[in-house]
């Protein structure tokens, strides 16, 4: 609801109270001075009591797959305490914003006797399996591949989360007799777990990825454009896992804790020791320790006209926790709605640094932080690089302005909503801290115009900018 | 070609969605006279309120209806003069009856009635009379009336005491890739859609001249 009218009827009482001319005491308006058919009763407000009416019991119906228990607490009302209309509505938005239901809709039943009554909550539940990932790219070296995440976001009907994701390249072009690049990614996660006196989210996730990095003298890789299987390359997979705990100390705060273990092996074909991205030539572990704080205050997460969404996190890798890099990690990122200083502009920072002896991917491959790169810089699939671009860098400092223009919002249609973006951003990163900006791009802006969906089964962007980037 | 087609293609959506929720024709239902000096209107909302709405207003729980009624000026601008009406329904499931409290500027403390059955119930919404629009010499030369009713609206502020961040993370990596095709979110997290209507009445245009002839 627009929040003007509230005010703008405050004005329209006002008015009535501070002279300006209204019908004079004693001669109301006709609509009062014939009490409506039917009517038994008429007076002020304070005249007719309101009737309390004891809660029997709580009734949700319609639940075939959500548990009773995993929704109990985000009803405001319960058995034995005095009907509060008040409570019951916003028992009802909390559990439409749990995202696992279409619909909610709430009535009072008579109850086993007089003074008595049943809530009754009548729900019904949405698809909550989504697609989170749908990849289709293409590149010189790499002439079509792609991928696919599904999320579970009410496993179990406990509100839990089960995500899997892939990408597949296939052996790399004029290698067919090398291992496939490929990418699997599991995750679980359990956002709020209802421990006494705390709230607390727990996770636990895989990555299994075998990849390559072309070494090339140049980023175009121009001396091998006539056969990309002679090119010289990084070839390295990495296989591990992360466990997480945190903790929510408000209602949209979340303070949490991960470790991470990685397995990864690097061969270099045709690549002198030291050249090209970094990471230790055969076996290696990664051991890592992060902590994150998250903000999230928007409304809504496709399209949110209010609120925005921080994240910080500082990583910290040694041989303390068991692995063989020494580096540290730090990133903050902001995403702020579509009002910004009352302009209708949401914006989008990131800020980055590595510090030590960081293997190439947990540097920061700017074409991820940009629209589109004019070169051969695409932005990675599930952290799989299939350009010949393989610098990362050591510092990032992204700025962005996005605005949003609604197109439709039809919620019994498979295409819930649709708006159109346009984007500017600026991304400006070095591969040494102090150094000179890197040229993934010939410039450091770029541009979009994307129409981003809202389906039954996720949420889509059909992004020219990224469309752009492939050909450019 | 392609990009023209895309193009074409979205501007027709920009059309579609631009045109989705247009102002209901009010000629039939906005009555506007003058009394003692004074605009009035009349507006019947019978379509708004039908048979259909006994289930919605009967469910034993609160319920309210926001009737606004402004004076546009035809040449756009802010509204010269504004009427609310704020009514407040309740269905009480062991007497059967509804009782009703009513806000306006006319009775900013609120005025009750019990109404005896929905029909009752709905030939009171319908028939909204005597919405003050102030003294005729402050209308506009030409203007509309405008009509916004708002049947059960959420405010901000409930949406806020209810929300919670509790949509699954990704952990510490960055997830999501970036694709032609590439979803943007893996999150369900969303403004709710709770049910809450809005209904938009306008009136052809108006003059003074011709509702209070000199």
């Amino acid at each position: 609801m627009p929040t003007t009218l509230p005010a703008l009827l405050a004005l329209a009482l006002a008015q009535a109270q501070t002279g300006t001319p209204v019908p004079e005491a004693g001669a109301p308006p006709a609509a009062e001075e014939t009490p409506a058919a039917g009517s038994v009763a008429e007076g002020q407000a304070s005249q007719i009591p309101t009737r309390r009416y004891l809660i029997e019991r709580v009734e949700v119906r319609g639940l075939s797959h959500t548990r009773l228990e995993a929704l109990h607490r985000h009803l405001l009302v319960d058995e034995g305490e005095i009907l509060d209309p008040e409570r019951v509505l916003l028992s009802r938005l909390s559990l439409l914003q749990l995202g696992w239901f279409s619909s909610v809709d709430t009535h009072v039943e008579r109850g086993s006797e007089r003074g008595k009554v049943v809530v009754v909550f009548d729900v019904v539940e949405r698809n909550t399996l989504v697609v989170t990932d749908l990849v289709l790219g293409s590149t010189r070296p790499q002439p079509l591949y792609g991928g696919l995440g599904l999320s579970q976001q009410n496993f179990l009907g406990e509100g839990l989360g089960l995500s899997g994701g892939f990408v597949y390249g296939g052996t790399p072009e004029g290698r067919a007799h090398d291992p496939n690049r490929y990418a699997l990614r599991a995750g679980f996660f359990a956002p709020d777990l209802a421990v006494p006196r705390l709230r607390l989210v727990a996770g636990v996730s895989g990555l299994f990825l075998r990849g390559e990095e072309l070494a090339c003298a140049d980023v175009q890789c121009t001396a091998f454009q006539s056969n990309y299987g002679e090119a010289p390359r990084i070839r390295y997979l990495r296989a591990g896992g992360e466990v997480l705990l945190g903790v929510r100390p408000g209602p949209f705060e979340r303070l949490s804790g991960a470790y991470r273990l990685e397995r990864v092996h690097a061969t270099r074909i045709g690549v002198s020791p030291g050249a090209g991205p970094a990471v230790h030539d055969g076996w290696s572990e990664l051991a890592a320790l992060t902590g994150s704080y998250e903000v999230e205050t928007r409304d809504d997460f496709f399209y949110p006209t209010d609120g925005f969404h921080a994240n910080g996190q500082v990583t910290f890798a040694s041989r303390l926790f068991g692995g063989d890099y020494e580096f540290s990690r730090y990133l903050l990122q902001l995403d702020t709605a579509y009002d910004f200083l009352r302009l209708p502009l949401r914006i989008q920072a990131a800020l980055g640094a590595v510090q030590g002896d960081a293997p190439f991917f947990e540097r920061f491959y700017p074409a991820d932080y940009s629209y589109f790169a004019i070169g051969p810089a695409l932005g990675r699939a599930m952290e799989l690089n299939f350009s010949t671009d393989s610098r990362y860098d050591a510092f990032l400092a992204m700025g962005g302005l996005e605005w949003g223009i609604p197109l439709w919002t039809r919620e019994d249609s498979p295409w819930h909503r649709g708006y159109l973006a346009v984007g500017l951003r600026a991304v400006w990163s070095s591969a040494t801290l102090g150094g000179g900006r890197t040229d993934f791009s010939k410039t450091p802006i770029s541009a979009d115009l994307a129409l981003r969906l809202d389906t039954i089964i996720g949420t889509f962007n059909l992004s020219l900018g990224y469309a752009l980037d492939n050909a450019l | 070609m392609a990009r023209k087609k895309a193009g074409a293609a979205l501007l027709g959506l920009l059309l579609v969605g631009a045109g989705a929720r247009p102002p209901e024709d009010g000629s039939a239902a906005i009555k506007v006279r003058v009394v003692k000096g004074r605009t009035e209107a009349a507006v019947d909302l019978s379509d708004i309120f039908g048979p259909d709405r006994q289930r919605e207003f009967g469910n034993g729980l609160d319920n309210v209806v926001e009737i606004y009624t402004s004076v546009v000026p035809a040449g756009g601008g802010p509204p010269a003069s504004l009427h609310g009406r704020i009514v407040e329904i309740l269905f009480d499931v062991w007497e059967e009856t509804y009782a009703v409290s009513v806000k306006d500027p006319e009775h900013p403390a609120g005025r009750r009635l019990v109404l005896r059955d929905f029909a009752a119930l709905r030939a009171f919404l319908s028939d909204q009379k005597g919405l003050d629009l102030g003294p005729v010499e402050a209308l506009p030369d030409a203007f509309r009336v405008e009509v916004r009713v708002e049947v059960n609206p959420i405010s901000r502020e409930q949406l806020q005491r209810t929300r919670e961040y509790i949509a699954a993370a990704s952990g510490s990596r960055q997830s999501g890739s970036r694709s032609v095709l590439g979803a943007v979110a893996s999150f369900l997290l969303r403004e709710p859609n709770a049910g809450s209507d809005v209904h938009l009445l306008r009136s052809p245009p108006l003059t003074r001249a011709g509702i209070a002839p000199p």
